[in-house]
C-alpha cells in the first residue's frame, strides 16, 4: 500500500484514481482499511488539497470537529453536534469532511457478516439485533446513519461544494438500492472542499447516547430556525440522515421490535428542540 | 515452631481444605486507628513510573530475537474443520512456524466463537495475522446451544445443580404475612482489561522456561505450566512486574501461553502471543449471565420467613458454577432459606471469575427484592435491613471473626435521609430518588503465604515476595507495612516482587486475598528483622532489649538515648539482616466475611429514559484500613466498574448464529468519567481481632458487589418503576416506566 502526499487539489485530483482513496483525518478510514472493509492500492493524504477553516459561513472540508466546537462564530446546532460527537482525541483528528462520509456502525457491517449492505442476500439486523438501528427506510438495510454533524447540517439547509459541483446536503445522500448499494452520491474521487452554513435565527442539535459521552447517537435530533420555517432533521433513525416535516411524522416511521423505543425518545427530544428554537 | 495444620482455604467463595505449614502467629495487633504509616494515607510508590509510561508492562517487553504468535480463532460458535490447509500461511513473509489444530490448547471442534483453531509465529505482529488469514479452512457448521434456560431442560449443564437449604421453606411460607416474587436477569459482561491477556515465552534448552506473562497469579501460572510440560516447578519461571489489570480473568495461563511456548519451542526464539481488543472481548472470559427466579416472606413486622431462589447460569461452554445464590445464603438472618443454582453449558465462550463472581449478580436480585418486600410492608428499607441483620453464619452455623456492619448502616443514616430533599428536587421530566444495598462477601485470605525482608547497611530495606501488584497498589501497602515494624519512613522501603525466582510463594490476586494474605507475612516478616536489629542493637549499646524500639528510623532507648539505624547496620558493611515471614491460619470455627452498604442517588429523565447517578456513598467494613488513598481508589474503581455493569455494558450476541456483536469498545460502552458520579468512600476501619496480626481484609471486590441494586432501587424510588434487568438501558427504563404507569398504585396491589 502506498501513501501520496499531494500538495495540492490539482495533485490531488491526479492521484485520485481507480484504487485509491482520500485520507483526511484518517479516524474512519484506517480502522476500516485495517478490517479490509475498504480496500486500496494507493492512500491519497489530502491535507493540502482540501481547504481548511471558517470563513464567514463558509467551512473548509479539512476543518476538524475540535476546531468547530469551540468556534463561537457558527450556528449552536453544528457547535453541539461536533462537541457531541466521538472523542476529544477523535474530534482533534477527525474532520467535517470525513465526518460527513463515514459508514454505517452497524455490528454485522463492522464485523463483516454477509449482509446485504456488504452486497449479500439479507439483513442480519433485521432477525438478529437492532437496539441501534434505522426506525425509517429500514428495509432491506436497516442501518442507521451515525452522523451527528449531518443531521445538524440538514436542518440548517448547508450546501456542499466539491471539486467538480454545489449541491444541498440532503443530495449527498441517497438510500441503497439493489443495484447501488452506495450511501453517498459522490463520484469516484470527488472531493468534498466546503461547506456552505447558512445563519439561522435559532438552533439547536440534542443527542440521546447509551452513556454521557462517546457514543454514537441512538437519536439525534437537530432543529433549525430561519424565516421560511423550523427544519428538523435526524440522527441514528435512518440508513442517511433523516429529514422530518414535523413531530406526527414520527407515526410514519417502521420501528423493528427491538428499536421502537427510539420513537419514544424522538418525541421527547423533539418537543425539547422546538422549544428551544422557538422565538 | 512450625506447625502442620489442616485448614480450609477460600477463593472467590470456593472452599477448599488443604495441609498447610504455618509458623504461629505469634504477633499481637496493633492497635485500631491511624498509626504512624499504617492507616494514613500514602501516595502510590510507582504511581508516577505508571503515568509517566515508564512502567514495562508485558506489552511493553520486547526480547532479542522475539517473535510474535496470532491465532485463528473459530468464526463460528460450533463447527467441525473438514480441511485445513495452512501451505500459504507457511510461505507468507516472515512466517516462522504454524501450529494446526492437531496440537492442544487448539482444536478442530470448537465449542464456541473465537475458539483457538491454528497458530502462526512471525516476525512482526503483522506478518502473523496476515498469514493466519491466509490460513484455509473449510467449515462444517453445527447448530450451537445458545439458550440457558434449554440447556437446563436439556441437563446440559457444567456442573452438577448446586441444591443448598436449611430450614423449611414451605413451613416459612405458610407463616409470611406478605410474599415478594419476581425475576430479575444481569447481562454477560466483559473484563476489559486495559492490557490484553498476553504472555511471552522463552526457551533456555529444552527444560527450561521464561514466562513474561500478565497475571494475576505468577505460582499458578508456574504450577500449570510446569505440569503441562512435563518440567520440575523451579525450572519454570514466571514474571509479572506492571500489570494492566485482570478483575479475575488472569488468575492462569490461558491458551495464548500454551501457544506461546508451543511456538516458542517450534522456533527456538521466544514468542510473544498478545490478545487483540477484539480476541480479548471474545475469549478472555467474562461474568456470565443469569436469570433468577426469587421469592421472599416476611412478617408484617418485617421478619424474614422465607428466601428461595433459582439461579441459572449461562456459564458457557467452560467455567465453574459461579455462587449466585451467595448473598441469599449469607447475608440475612432467616431460618428457611433454599437456593438451586444451575450453570448452563452453552456454545459460549467460558466464564472466568469476574469481581466478585456470582455475589455481584445475585446481590442484585436478592437487594432489589428486599426493596419491593419494604415496599409492600411499607417499612422502611434501612430498617427492614437491620431487622433482619445475622448475628452468625448460619450457614454452618459458626461465629463470625468480626462484623461491623451494623455500623456501616448507621454511618449510611445521614444519606439515607437525604431521600425527601432529593426526591423534592424533581420535576416534570427529571424524577429523583435515593436507594441502597447491603453487600457480604469473603475477602479473608488465607495461607500459604511468604515473604522475606532485608535491611542492608544504609539502613533501607527491601521487601521480597513472589507476589504480584495486579494495579491495586498492593506493593506500596506492603511497604507501609514493613516501615510500621521497622520504625522506618516508608521511602525507605524497597518491595521487590512479580519474579517467582526472587522470593518464596505469595497469594493468588483474586478474592480480595493480597493484603489479608500478604500483609501478615510481611509483618512478621519485618518483626523478625526488627527482632534481630534490637538484639544487636541491646549489645552495641549496653541497654536491656526491652527498652529499645525501633522510630523514625532511629534505635530509641526509653532512657531518652537514640542512634539512627544505620549506624548499627553500617557497623556490618556489607552484612544483612534477614529477616522472613509467613501468613498464620486462619481462625478455625469462624467465618471471615466482608460486609459493606451503598446509598445511591439518581435522576430518571422520564420521557428519554436517561439514568443518570449523581451521588453514591460507599461504606464497607473491610478490618483495618492499611492505607486510606489506595482503599478509597479501589472503592471508586469498583463503583466505576459496576456503573458500566449497571448501565451500559453488555456482551451481545446474535441469536441465531451465537456470534459477539460488541467486540469492540464502540459498540461495548464501558462508562466514560463524564458518567462518573461523586464517590463518597467512608471505611469503617476496625481491625479484625481474630482474622490474624493485621486484622485486615480484601477490599478489591466488596465496592462492585452492592453497586447494581442501590441504583435500581434508587430508581425505583424516584420513578415507581421496577427495573430488574441489567443494563438499565434507555430502553429497559422507558419500558419499566411504562410498565408501572400500566400497574394499580402500589398500595392497591395488598398481600
Ligand atoms: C470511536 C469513534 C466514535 C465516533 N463517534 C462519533 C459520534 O458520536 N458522532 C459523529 O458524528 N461521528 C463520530 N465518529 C466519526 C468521526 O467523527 C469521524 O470518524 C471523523 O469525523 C472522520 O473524519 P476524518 O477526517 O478522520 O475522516 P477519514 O477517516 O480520513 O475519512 C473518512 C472517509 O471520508 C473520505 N473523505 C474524507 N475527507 C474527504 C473529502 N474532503 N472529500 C471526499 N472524501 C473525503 C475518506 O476517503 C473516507 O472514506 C466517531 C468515530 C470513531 C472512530
Ligand atoms: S442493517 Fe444494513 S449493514 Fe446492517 S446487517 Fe442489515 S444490511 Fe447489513
Amino acid at each position: 500500500m502506498d501513501i501520496l502526499r499531494p500538495d495540492s487539489l490539482e495533485a490531488a485530483r491526479a492521484a485520485l484514481k481507480n484504487g485509491s482513496v482520500a485520507l483526511a483525518g484518517g479516524t474512519e478510514l484506517v480502522p476500516l482499511l485495517r478490517d479490509r472493509i475498504v480496500e486500496a492500492d494507493t492512500i491519497v493524504e489530502i491535507r493540502h488539497a482540501v481547504p481548511r477553516g471558517i470563513q464567514g459561513t463558509r467551512i473548509g472540508a479539512g476543518t476538524t470537529l475540535g476546531e468547530l466546537e469551540v468556534d463561537p462564530q457558527i450556528p449552536d446546532a453544528l457547535r453541539e453536534a461536533c462537541r457531541l460527537a466521538a472523542s476529544p482525541q477523535l474530534r482533534a483528528m477527525g474532520t467535517i469532511g470525513g465526518n460527513l462520509l463515514q459508514a454505517t456502525r452497524c455490528w454485522y457491517w463492522r464485523l463483516k457478516y454477509p449482509c446485504w449492505l456488504h452486497g449479500g442476500g439479507r439483513c442480519f439486523a433485521h432477525e438478529g439485533l437492532h437496539r441501534e438501528h434505522a426506525v425509517f427506510a429500514n428495509a432491506p438495510c436497516a442501518s442507521a446513519h451515525p452522523s451527528d454533524v449531518a443531521a445538524a447540517l440538514l436542518a440548517l439547509g448547508a450546501t456542499v461544494r466539491t471539486d467538480r459541483r454545489e449541491l444541498p446536503i440532503a443530495e449527498l445522500y441517497r438510500l441503497p438500492t439493489g443495484d447501488d448499494r452506495r450511501m453517498t452520491g459522490l463520484e469516484p474521487g470527488e472531493l468534498i472542499l466546503e461547506l456552505e452554513v447558512p445563519m439561522p435565527a435559532a438552533s439547536t442539535y440534542l443527542k440521546a447516547m447509551d452513556r454521557k459521552r462517546f457514543a454514537f447517537a441512538l437519536v439525534g435530533v437537530a432543529a433549525a430556525r430561519s424565516p421560511e420555517g423550523t427544519r428538523l432533521a435526524l440522527a441514528g433513525m435512518a440508513p442517511i440522515p433523516w429529514l422530518l416535516e414535523d413531530e406526527s411524522a414520527l407515526d410514519e416511521a417502521t420501528p423493528l421490535p427491538g428499536n421502537a423505543y427510539k420513537l419514544e425518545i424522538a418525541r421527547a427530544l423533539i418537543r425539547r428542540a422546538l422549544v428551544a428554537v422557538a422565538p | 515452631m512450625a506447625r502442620l495444620i489442616r485448614t480450609e482455604k477460600e477463593v472467590e467463595g470456593r472452599y477448599t481444605e488443604q495441609w498447610i505449614v504455618v509458623d504461629e502467629d505469634v504477633l499481637e495487633q496493633w492497635p485500631a486507628g491511624p498509626l504512624e504509616t499504617v492507616g494514613r494515607p500514602v501516595p502510590r510508590a510507582d504511581g508516577g513510573q505508571r503515568a509517566r509510561g515508564e512502567a514495562r508492562y508485558t506489552a511493553d517487553i520486547k526480547l532479542p530475537g522475539m517473535l510474535h504468535a496470532a491465532i485463528l480463532r473459530s468464526p463460528h460458535a460450533k463447527a467441525r474443520v473438514r480441511r485445513i490447509d495452512t501451505g500459504r500461511a507457511r510461505r507468507a513473509p516472515g512466517v516462522r512456524a504454524v501450529l494446526g489444530p492437531e496440537t492442544g490448547p487448539l482444536t478442530d471442534e470448537p465449542p464456541y466463537e473465537g475458539a483457538p483453531v491454528a497458530a502462526v509465529a512471525a516476525e512482526t505482529s503483522e506478518q502473523a495475522r496476515t498469514a493466519v488469514s491466509l490460513i484455509e479452512v473449510e467449515w462444517e457448521r453445527l447448530e450451537p446451544l445458545l439458550d440457558p434456560e434449554e440447556a437446563v431442560r436439556r441437563n446440559e449443564l457444567i456442573d452438577e445443580p448446586n441444591r443448598e437449604e436449611r430450614g423449611e421453606v414451605e413451613r416459612g411460607l405458610a407463616e409470611s404475612d406478605a410474599v415478594v416474587e419476581a425475576e430479575y436477569r444481569t447481562q454477560t459482561v466483559l473484563h476489559n482489561s486495559m492490557e490484553t491477556h498476553q504472555a511471552i515465552c522463552e526457551w533456555d534448552g529444552d527444560d527450561r522456561l521464561t514466562v513474561y506473562i500478565s497475571t494475576q497469579f505468577i505460582w499458578g501460572v508456574r504450577e500449570e505450566v510446569a505440569k503441562r510440560f512435563g518440567l520440575p516447578e523451579d525450572h519454570v519461571r514466571v514474571v509479572c512486574r506492571f500489570m494492566g489489570g485482570g478483575f479475575g480473568s488472569k488468575n492462569g495461563p490461558g491458551d495464548y501461553t500454551y501457544v506461546a511456548a508451543e511456538l516458542a519451542r517450534a522456533t527456538g526464539r521466544p514468542v510473544k502471543c498478545a490478545l487483540t481488543r477484539r480476541e480479548e472481548n471474545l475469549d478472555s472470559g467474562n461474568r456470565n449471565s443469569t436469570i433468577q427466579r426469587l421469592r421472599v416472606g416476611a412478617r408484617s413486622d418485617g421478619t424474614l420467613t422465607f428466601l428461595d431462589g433459582e439461579f441459572v447460569n449461562a456459564t458457557g461452554w467452560d467455567g465453574w458454577l459461579a455462587s449466585t445464590g451467595g448473598p441469599m445464603r449469607l447475608l440475612y438472618a432467616c431460618e428457611n432459606v433454599r437456593t438451586v443454582e444451575y450453570g448452563a453449558k452453552l456454545n459460549t465462550p467460558p466464564m472466568a471469575a469476574f469481581r466478585a463472581p456470582g455475589f455481584v449478580e445475585g446481590t442484585f436480585g436478592l437487594e432489589c427484592l428486599l426493596d419491593e418486600l419494604a415496599a409492600k410492608l411499607e417499612i422502611d428499607p434501612l430498617e427492614l435491613r437491620r431487622r433482619n441483620h445475622s448475628t452468625h453464619d448460619a450457614v454452618d452455623e459458626r461465629p463470625f471473626s468480626s462484623k461491623q456492619l451494623l455500623e456501616c448502616y448507621r454511618r449510611a443514616e445521614p444519606h439515607w435521609e437525604r431521600r425527601d430533599e432529593v426526591r423534592a428536587r424533581s420535576d416534570a421530566t427529571w424524577k429523583r430518588g435515593v436507594g441502597l444495598a447491603s453487600q457480604v462477601w469473603y475477602g479473608g485470605g488465607g495461607p500459604p503465604s511468604y515473604a522475606w525482608v532485608r535491611i542492608g547497611g544504609d539502613g533501607r530495606a527491601a521487601v521480597i515476595t513472589g507476589m504480584q501488584d495486579i494495579g491495586t497498589g498492593s506493593a506500596t501497602a506492603m511497604a507501609q507495612i514493613a516501615a510500621e515494624e521497622l520504625g522506618l519512613p516508608v521511602d525507605r522501603i524497597e518491595v521487590a516482587l512479580g519474579d517467582s525466582a526472587r522470593g518464596p510463594y505469595a497469594t493468588i490476586s483474586a478474592g480480595s486475598s493480597t493484603i489479608p494474605s500478604m500483609g501478615p507475612a510481611v509483618r512478621a516478616a519485618a518483626a523478625d528483622a526488627a527482632r534481630q536489629l534490637i538484639e544487636i542493637a541491646a549489645q552495641r549499646y549496653d541497654r536491656e532489649e526491652r527498652v529499645l524500639s525501633l522510630k523514625n528510623g532511629q534505635i530509641v532507648s526509653s532512657d531518652g538515648g537514640s542512634w539512627p539505624l544505620e549506624e548499627i547496620t553500617g557497623l556490618l558493611e556489607s552484612g544483612q539482616i534477614l529477616g522472613k515471614g509467613s501468613r498464620g491460619p486462619n481462625p478455625t470455627g469462624m467465618r471471615v466475611l466482608t460486609f459493606g452498604v451503598q446509598v445511591a442517588e439518581v435522576a430518571v429523565d422520564v420521557e428519554t429514559g436517561e439514568v443518570v447517578v449523581e451521588k453514591i456513598v460507599a461504606i464497607h467494613d473491610v478490618g483495618r484500613v492499611i492505607n486510606p488513598l489506595g482503599a478509597s481508589s479501589q472503592v471508586e474503581g469498583g463503583i466505576i466498574q459496576g456503573l458500566g455493569h449497571t448501565l451500559s455494558e453488555e456482551r451481545l450476541l446474535d441469536p441465531s448464529t451465537g456470534g459477539n456483536l460488541t467486540q469492540t469498545l464502540d459498540a461495548y460502552k464501558i462508562p466514560t468519567i463524564a458518567d462518573v458520579p461523586e464517590i463518597v468512600t467512608d471505611l469503617v476501619d476496625v481491625p479484625d481481632e481474630h482474622l490474624t496480626n493485621l486484622g485486615s481484609k480484601g477490599l478489591g471486590e466488596p465496592p462492585i458487589i452492592p453497586t447494581a441494586a442501590a441504583i435500581a432501587n434508587a430508581i425505583r424510588d424516584a420513578t415507581g418503576a421496577d427495573v430488574r434487568s441489567l443494563p438499565i438501558t434507555r430502553e429497559e427504563m422507558l419500558r419499566a416506566l411504562r410498565e408501572a404507569s400500566r400497574q394499580p398504585a402500589r398500595e392497591e396491589v395488598g398481600a
